[in-house]
């Protein structure tokens, strides 16, 4: 079972539907990537997920309880950091860690305890003592991270969480949100930075004017939307003293592959179109991807490098959406 | 050696338990004092104003000392203690209710706030913190200016009671100030508003000062034993802590109310809090009427205030979203008036209404009467609760009645509300002079809420009978029902709707 369960979900201001039956499932331990243009309704349904807004119709379990009709129960359940970090000036780290454990109810050694491990997890032991006003914004981030940790939530609602964060950071927070699905919490984030998503993200949702357009793996979407599934191999050669002709013999042979649709030539480097239809994602690509290296090894063709890539989120957001917004 | 390992052995148990035990009593706190005690305290507003207003005492103290040498009697205790009081109010009054805006307008511009209820601290608690946290960083100004107050006692002039009931009702001021402020930061959610709220909150602060000051300085004039003997000024001192107290709770529910979510129960503390001022306030005044029965006209004296508090406070009951969250609506029962929605609001406050009507013909029954006048006063209290009934119900007929949202927001309404009744004010009187009548021609002025409501009052001494009669308030209240029923039925089709729909 779920631990998220989300059914024809909506919600309207006034006028303008925000939410339209939105519909999705997030178990235990993965992390969904909740993707969408700027007003796309992202982040009035994260607030729904957060119990911060109520919705105009539909339902949300988590953990088998009603975020709808009883959100004071799953209240404790999730761990929320917005957009904006919401960290307090003039306080130490320490400090708004201890006074935000305190606000959820932790006393005594049980909140001490819980305080260390959140910044033991975090890395912001050596921070301890800085006020948060100093820190950078990666460290920022991890302090809201932490915050939301430490009641031991099992869904974590992280609202471009990677937003404004340099590089490191973004690999740091990358590492981090890995490890706490590896914990078993479930997490969905949202974000605009489509790679830095496709890396974390184990399944993504899509969605557009407030509806949802897309639910799945990366590949998975691209094959809904447009009934085939695509990949790519990258073939380099060495083509020494036969020059073009090794090329030539190397297209053909690619030509006469099953499942090999184009190959262009890419500079010292041949770029093969695999397409299977049905839709389907599964080994295809890569029992597709030995038959092509054997069939050239085969043929003599002198091959120094062979990769190949399935297509990522940015191809599927780019099909899949078609810029508008609510 | 030895000894000193057993002192230690015994003392080390004491010390951990006295540690557990602060730190049980720390776990109890509200956490926000924590951390806003914390962060007072590490702020530069905190160290400035502590540091200026010591160095305004001390430099006071000085001059005091210098002046106070040569005379053997002096009797400057009275003008010093003053000087004193006026550092302590500039902080009292004027910095701990503004840090205290500030702090919450910033959790509600960083969006902190929502981060707060979602640990299931609640709005009550976190707007209690707040409250308590500035009190405890003004308890520490206090007793930095405590010793210098007490200073002032030995230079003569002032006696220790007077200084106890000036500090005692400076407590209350201050109390009431940062609540206020407190409640203030919930009011503007856009840029504008809270720019608005600001500007309007460093106003009323500084005549919060103003009138602070001016009341200490009454008081230590006059002196404690002196005010004590005067009954007004007791009912008067006990009426304005009757209504900073009553009026700093509506606010601060009102407040909670605001920071709570729509899927709680908000309206319940505001509305409570409403009726049971109404109520407090109707026992209160029952004992002033057992006590020493007022005349006539204070009955409807009273009625008129208690309508012109529930028309104010009720426009913004009945102003509430149509219809309630659904975890709420299965607990919701017709007498669930304290329960969110504008149907219940309107409801609640036309019942307070007819209450206090009720509470206040009785009050006219047990006034001292048996002239013709009494006829005039007993109008006067039936009118009051008719003109509320109608100017309540109008915005709501016009705003809420149509199909189209145009009018129905909260703002919209209320704004309807005092320009109705204003236009009513001003317009009624023009057309009875436009038509070659009396400016307060009791026919077209019949629905002005002002003149009306005095035509209702007036006794027309010359032909020993009221202005008015029974026909004629018959026909406001006719007209007051008929558009309460009408805005009524239009919040309940709403409501409906907006069941429906979700």
């Amino acid at each position: 079972m779920s631990l998220l369960e989300v059914k024809g979900l909506r919600r309207d201001y006034g006028a303008l539907r925000a939410v339209d039956d939105v519909s999705f499932e997030l178990e235990a331990g993965t992390i969904l990537g909740f993707i969408g243009p700027n007003g796309a309704g992202k982040s009035t349904t994260m607030r729904i997920l957060a119990t911060l807004d109520t919705p105009n119709a539909g339902q949300v379990m988590l953990d088998g309880h009603s975020l709808v009709d009883t959100p004071d129960k799953v209240r404790p359940l999730i761990g929320y950091m917005p957009d904006r970090y919401g960290t307090y000036d003039d306080v130490t780290v320490f400090e708004f860690l201890d006074f935000f454990a305190r606000a959820y109810g932790l006393h005594g050694r049980e909140r001490a305890r819980r305080v260390a491990s959140v910044m033991e997890f975090t890395g912001l032991v050596p921070l301890q003592e800085k006020l948060t006003s100093a820190l950078s914004k990666g460290m920022k981030q991890r302090v809201a991270l932490g915050r939301t940790l430490l009641h031991e939530p099992k869904l974590l609602i992280l609202d471009e969480p990677a937003d404004g964060l340099d590089p490191r950071a973004r690999i740091e927070l990358r590492e981090l949100l890995r490890a706490l699905a590896d914990q078993g919490k479930a997490v969905l984030i949202s974000s605009h930075i489509l790679t830095e998503l496709a890396e974390i993200c184990d399944t993504c949702a899509i969605i557009e004017q407030g509806r949802l357009l897309a639910t799945g793996r990366v590949a998975d979407i691209l094959a809904q939307a447009t009934g085939t599934a695509v990949a790519e191999l990258l073939v380099r050669l060495f083509p020494g003293e036969e020059g073009e002709a090794v090329w030539a013999r190397a297209e053909r042979l690619l030509l006469e592959q099953p499942r090999v649709k184009q190959v262009a030539r890419e500079g010292d480097a041949l770029r093969v179109r695999l397409e299977h239809e049905g839709g389907a994602a599964g080994q295809w690509v890569d029992e597709s991807a030995a038959r092509v290296l054997a069939a050239l090894v085969g043929a003599g063709v002198p091959v120094c490098a062979f990769s190949h890539r399935e297509r990522n989120l940015e191809d599927a957001f780019m099909h899949v959406t078609k810029g508008r917004v609510a | 050696m030895s000894a000193l390992a057993t002192d230690t052995a015994g003392t080390a148990p004491r010390e951990e338990a006295r540690r557990g035990l602060l730190e049980r009593l720390g776990d109890r706190l509200n956490p926000l004092v924590v951390k806003e005690v914390r962060q007072g305290l590490r702020s530069r507003v905190f160290w400035v104003s502590f540091g200026l207003m010591l160095l305004s005492c001390f430099i006071l103290s000085m001059v005091a000392y210098v002046s106070t040498r040569e005379g053997a009697l002096s009797t400057k205790g009275q003008g010093f203690f003053f000087g004193f009081y006026v550092c302590l109010a500039m902080v009292h009054f004027f910095i701990i209710p503004y840090s205290a805006y500030r702090s919450l307008a910033r959790e509600r511009e960083d969006e902190t706030w929502v981060l707060l209820i979602l640990t299931g601290l609640g709005p009550r608690r976190i707007l209690r913190g707040k409250v308590a946290s500035f009190l405890v960083q003004a308890a520490l100004y206090a007793s930095a200016v405590g010793p210098f107050l007490l200073f002032s006692y030995y230079l003569n002039g002032i006696d220790l009671p007077t200084i106890l009931l000036v500090l005692v009702l400076g407590a209350s001021w201050l109390f009431f100030l940062t609540v206020v402020a407190v409640c203030a930061a919930t009011l503007a959610d856009g840029r504008i508003g809270r720019a608005l709220v600001h500007l309007v909150l460093l106003g009323s602060l500084g005549m919060a000062v103003m009138y602070g000051l001016i009341a200490a300085f009454f008081l230590s004039e006059q002196g404690y034993r002196s005010v004590s003997r005067e009954e007004g000024f007791l009912i008067a001192t006990g009426a304005c802590l009757w209504a900073m107290l009553s009026y700093g709770w509506l606010l601060f529910e009102t407040a909670a109310a605001r920071l709570s979510l729509a899927t709680e129960n908000y309206t319940w503390g505001p509305r409570l809090a409403l009726t049971l001022q109404l109520v407090l306030t109707g026992v209160l005044l029952l004992g002033l009427w057992l006590w020493d029965a007022p005349p006539a006209g204070a009955a409807s004296g009273a009625s008129v205030l208690g309508c012109l508090h529930l028309a104010i406070t009720g426009i913004f009951v009945a102003t509430d979203v149509d219809g309630q969250a659904r975890a709420l609506r299965a607990h919701t029962r017709p007498w669930s008036l304290l329960r969110p929605g504008a149907v219940r609001g309107f409801r609640l406050v036309v019942v307070l209404m007819l209450g206090w009507t009720g509470l206040c013909l009785g009050f006219l029954s047990m006034s001292a009467g048996g002239r013709g006048s009494d006829m005039a006063h007993l109008l006067g209290v039936l009118a009051a609760p008719a003109y509320t009934l109608f100017y309540l119900s109008l915005p709501l007929v016009v705003g809420r009645l149509p199909q189209s949202d145009r009018l129905a927001s909260p703002a919209v309404m209320r704004v309807l509300f005092f320009s109705l009744s204003g236009l009513a004010g001003a317009l009624l009187p023009l057309l009875a002079v436009l038509f070659d009548q009396r400016v307060d021609d009791p026919l077209f002025n019949l629905l002005n809420p002002f003149v009306g409501m005095g035509n209702f009052n007036d006794y027309n001494h010359s032909l020993d009978e009221p202005k008015m009669n029974l026909g004629l308030l018959a026909c406001v209240w006719l007209v007051a029902v008929l558009t309460a029923f009408a805005a009524d039925r239009a919040l309940v089709e709403r409501e409906r709707r907006a069941h429906a729909a979700s």
